[in-house]
């Protein structure tokens, strides 16, 4: 019978086969890692590209909640800067961290070791979409050299093809590139993941996470390239003067809504199914115990991945579109709720007799259960028509999709991260530290954000430099929750950091977990494994066991018949 | 007749029981004051979300903090390997509850939006048009106001329009919210009851709501509720304000008064602003220094106004620009000011044009100096 231990795991296990050779120092140098194919140190790459840009985009964060600090200037007294601010905060936030934070950051790093793969199907599509991210971000940058921008991430016609902010169509075209870079990755995964399941791995045998970017892959395939084509013809509007969207020239403003949302709607479930999929991960993992409805799980993936293409609509109930349509469009987005409700319940489910261990990444998946909750009942609200005219573009709004993809998508990313750093960094960090700072990060988070649900059902707009004084007490207690939240992100950089000079050296499997990567070394050598492992039921964790030797776990593959039997199969395949 | 089926209707007796308000309802800790007809029903289909939410909430936080204390592991704990991994009962169960729940809601919103949607046929209109970043209220007596007043107990309908940009007519108190869409026409429709008199501390906020850039959050108005009698008076009133201003004192009665829709981009003492500063404007037209200055297609004032020109004398010019102001842009401004076509006429361009002529008898705001 395996035991728990709550010990922290102190040295690493040394012996084993090429005990210290692994993927970070297996080549040295700077072009060994920018000419990486290697899917781990792509996945480093974008993992460090994408916590900078969180950086930056938090940072803007940081400016617009302290410009509301009083009614009137605060600290600029030009609303074109608060615009500006409130601008790329979403559009850093929305196109270079979340949408790739999850698949392009940690899936990258993942997916090909949960497979039991040596990388991805195409390593080299795969470091061209990492640069296809720079030259995106690159154009983003360039683009607040030439004046900057101030259309909201939205890029809303026909302001965005009017405003007088120079920045409009570098920021555009580099989006536009994201995109790209969005879709191969999607592409890449959907490949990978059709071809290259290890023995034994039915599509019902995949772990969820995998379910869950497999969804993601499809609706990157699908949906993006709408949104390339949208960005295209702003481009085209705005330069040579065609009219597509601007009614002086012929078009009609309604027409990019639709376009854009028809990306955008999509776009907010490829940032929140990776993250439901890692939370199915860490909740199994540290429960210890087998997922619940593993089934419904996977096919609620799907499920959402499918209605998210029908319900684009309820973003433009107020948009002059015919009341017909809304009223079609509410009901269609009520079933999006369903999938979503039943995700919860199958997670609760699972920790139910479980053997719970609460260090910093189970912290990270109970608050999401509480902070996705929340954030999918005020989505009754806004699906509801007759509230939503009232609530539609205010702070409500605001509320609602930050408590998605923040206090959700992003609040799952960075448990992930908790989860899998031992692996990626093969260090410990403070579970301690870590466990404070994700209290700073849920109380932060609910006292900024909480506020802003009745600050937007009492009538205050979103997108306002200036606001009515009666707003101010609700706009303060907000500007001091992101003030603590901020303080949870920082020391969560400092102890991340510091681990990986002094942290203890992770053991292969610290948490108990049973899927591929925890059965390879951390860090996982240049490739992954020798020979692709035949895998069994990997939230079966009867045969995880724990090795007071090494301070960590391991899998006994000989006391699982699933995977004898995949192994035998595979030999007679080889016959 | 089901038990679920018979909620709404109990739901709705419910409703019905509650007396005919008197008084507009109290701001509450979700919504502000409700005014409108339809604002009773929005705050009950709110309240019912609010209250299927906050226990579906509750259950969720209160289940999640029992599993974890009790299950949490303690050192040298077995692994638990006993609880049930798949349920179809389970499953069922919390698919099909939330999918009635959420067609109840949807139903709920559905009814509501319809009554919103369906403007009674005795509705008074008015022309409201959104513009960076102002307000114009036109009724149907050719008055037109910076703020929105509306006549108690009757149904008001507001015809949207927006010559720019996309804005957003929200009023909050009324629970009503249209986008204003450059090239189409859209419309909302509300009645209040109670009359708030022309005090603006009782008045109701109107306010922008979609994104048009730098001033959308200064397009705040007040929405005047008057009886019927005190509502016609006012819009007569309106109506003439302009030709009643004696023509001797058009520029300094009838100039400060139409500037207070300029004064957002135009500064009278030199102060950058989004477009140019009136002062010396006059003498820059009129040939006088910097009438060379250049427009944005490379001409100067100088090649567009005189005689033969585009433009016979300077006063034709301003007022064209008043109109057609994207027709010739000052450099390095943008081409940001809406037309004030069918706002501003001719008397107006008059009094505006005065005021330009005479800047010295007023002051920074536009208050002209006592003599």
């Amino acid at each position: 019978m395996s035991t728990i231990s709550t010990a922290s795991p102190a040295a690493a296990p040394h012996g084993g086969h090429t005990a210290d050779e692994n993927y970070l120092n297996c080549s040295r140098g700077f072009l060994s890692w920018i000419l990486t194919l290697d899917h781990k140190r792509i996945g480093v790459m974008y993992t460090v590209s994408v916590l900078v840009s969180f950086l930056v985009g938090g940072i803007f964060a940081l400016l617009v909640r302290t410009e509301l600090l009083t009614p009137g200037p605060t600290i600029t007294d030009s609303a074109e800067t608060y615009n500006q601010w409130f601008t790329l905060h979403g559009a850093i936030m929305v196109f270079l961290v979340i949408i790739p934070s999850i698949p392009a950051a940690l899936g990258n790093f993942i997916l090909p070791i949960m497979l039991g793969a040596k990388d991805v199907a195409f390593p080299r599509l795969n470091l061209f979409s990492y640069y296809l991210w720079i030259a995106g971000a690159v154009l983003a940058v360039t683009s607040l050299l030439m004046g900057g921008f101030d259309t909201g991430w939205t890029f809303y016609t026909p302001y965005s093809t009017t405003t007088t902010a120079g920045g409009v169509i570098p920021v555009v075209v580099g989006v536009f590139i994201l995109g790209f870079s969005s879709i191969f990755t999607g592409m890449n995964f959907i490949v990978t993941i059709h071809k290259l399941r290890p023995p034994g791995m039915t599509w019902f045998r995949m772990p969820l996470f995998l379910w869950a970017l497999y969804a993601t892959a499809l609706m990157q395939v699908l949906a993006t390239p709408v949104l390339a084509i949208t960005l295209a013809l702003l481009v085209v509007e705005r330069s040579l003067n065609i009219g597509i969207f601007n009614p002086d020239m012929g078009g009609d403003p309604v027409l990019f809504q639709h376009f854009f949302w028809f990306y955008s709607h999509p776009a907010v479930y490829i940032m929140i199914v990776p993250a439901m999929g890692i939370i199915s991960e860490l909740i199994a993992v540290h429960s210890h115990r087998h997922i619940f409805g593993y089934k419904f799980i996977a096919f609620s993936s799907i499920a959402i991945a499918m209605f998210s293409f029908l319900v684009w609509g309820h973003h433009m109930f107020l948009s002059g579109q015919s009341g017909l349509m809304n009223v079609m469009f509410s009901f269609i987005s009520f079933s999006v709720g369903i999938p979503s409700a039943v995700k919860i319940f199958n997670w609760l489910s699972t920790l139910y007799k479980g053997t719970i261990s609460l260090n910093t990444p189970m912290l990270y998946a109970l608050a999401f259960l509480f902070l996705f909750t929340i954030g999918g009942l005020t989505g009754m609200h806004l699906a509801t028509l007759s509230t939503d005219v009232h609530l539609h573009d205010t702070y409500f709004v605001v509320a609602h999709f930050h408590y998605v993809m923040m206090g959700s998508a992003l609040i799952a990313m960075v448990g992930g991260l908790h989860h899998w750093w031992p692996k990626i960094t093969g260090r410990m960090y403070d579970e301690k530290l870590g466990m404070i700072a994700c209290g700073f990060v849920f109380v932060g988070f609910n006292v900024t954000f909480f506020t802003q649900f009745m600050l937007g059902s009492q009538g205050m707009p979103r997108r306002y430099y200036d606001y009515a004084a009666e707003f101010q007490t609700y706009h303060v207690v907000s500007t001091i929750g992101s003030y603590i939240m901020a303080t949870g992100f920082f020391m969560t950089a400092g102890y991340l950091l510091h681990s990986l000079f002094h942290g203890r050296k992770a053991p292969a499997n610290p948490w108990g977990g049973r899927s591929l990567e925890w059965q390879c070394a951390s860090p996982p050598p240049h490739f992954n494994f020798d020979e692709t492992p035949a895998v069994g039921d990997c939230y079966d964790f009867s045969v995880v066991k724990w090795d007071p030797k090494q301070q960590g776990y391991y899998v006994d593959r000989s006391a699982d018949p699933e995977i004898a039997k995949a192994e035998a199969e595979r030999g007679h395949m080889h016959m | 007749m089901t038990m679920l089926d018979s909620i709404p209707t109990m739901l709705a007796t419910l409703a019905a029981a509650a007396p005919a308000e008197s008084a507009p309802s109290p701001a509450g800790f979700w919504m502000p004051v409700g005014a409108s007809t339809v604002a009773g029903d929005v705050d009950f289909t709110m309240d019912f979300i609010n209250w299927v939410c906050g226990f579906f909430l509750l259950l969720v936080t209160v289940l999640m903090v029992i599993f974890v204390v009790k299950f949490r592991a303690k050192p040298g704990d077995a692994i638990r390997m006993g609880g049930p991994v798949h349920h179809t009962g389970l499953e069922l169960t919390w698919t099909i509850i939330p999918g009635i729940l959420s067609m109840a809601f949807f139903w709920f919103g559905f009814k509501g939006y319809l009554d919103m949607q369906t403007v009674p046929k005795n509705s008074f209109d008015v022309n409201v048009t959104a513009m960076k970043w102002a307000w114009n209220f036109k009724y149907p007596n050719g008055a037109q106001s910076e703020d929105l007043y509306v006549p108690a107990g009757r149904p008001v309908r507001l015809i949207l329009r927006a010559s720019d940009v996309l804005h957003s007519c929200y009023i909050p108190a009324f629970r009503v919210k249209k986008d204003c869409v450059p090239g189409r026409t859209t419309n909302i429709w509300f009645q209040c009851d109670f009359p708030t008199g022309l005090d603006v501390d009782a008045a109701h906020a109107l306010r922008c709501a979609e994104y048009c850039g730098t001033g959308h959050s200064n397009m705040n108005r007040k929405v005047y509720v008057l009886v019927q009698e005190d509502f016609d008076n006012w819009v007569t009133k309106q109506a003439n304000w302009l030709d009643e201003v004696p023509d001797s004192e058009l520029s300094s009665i009838a100039g400060p008064k139409l500037y207070a829709r300029c004064a957002q981009c135009h500064s009278l003492d030199g102060t950058p602003g989004i477009g140019p500063t009136w002062k010396g404007l006059w003498d820059r037209v009129n040939g006088g220094a910097g009438s060379d200055g250049k427009f944005t297609d490379g001409k100067g004032y100088k090649d567009i106004i005189g005689p033969g020109k585009e433009f016979e004398t300077p006063e034709a010019y301003i007022e064209d620009s008043i109109w057609n102001p994207g027709k010739h842009v000052v450099a390095p401004f943008g081409n940001v000011m809406p037309t004030f076509k069918g706002q501003v006429n001719q008397r107006g361009a008059e009094a505006i044009i005065g005021m330009m002529k005479s800047l010295d008898q007023f002051d920074a705001k536009g208050k002209p100096i006592a003599k």
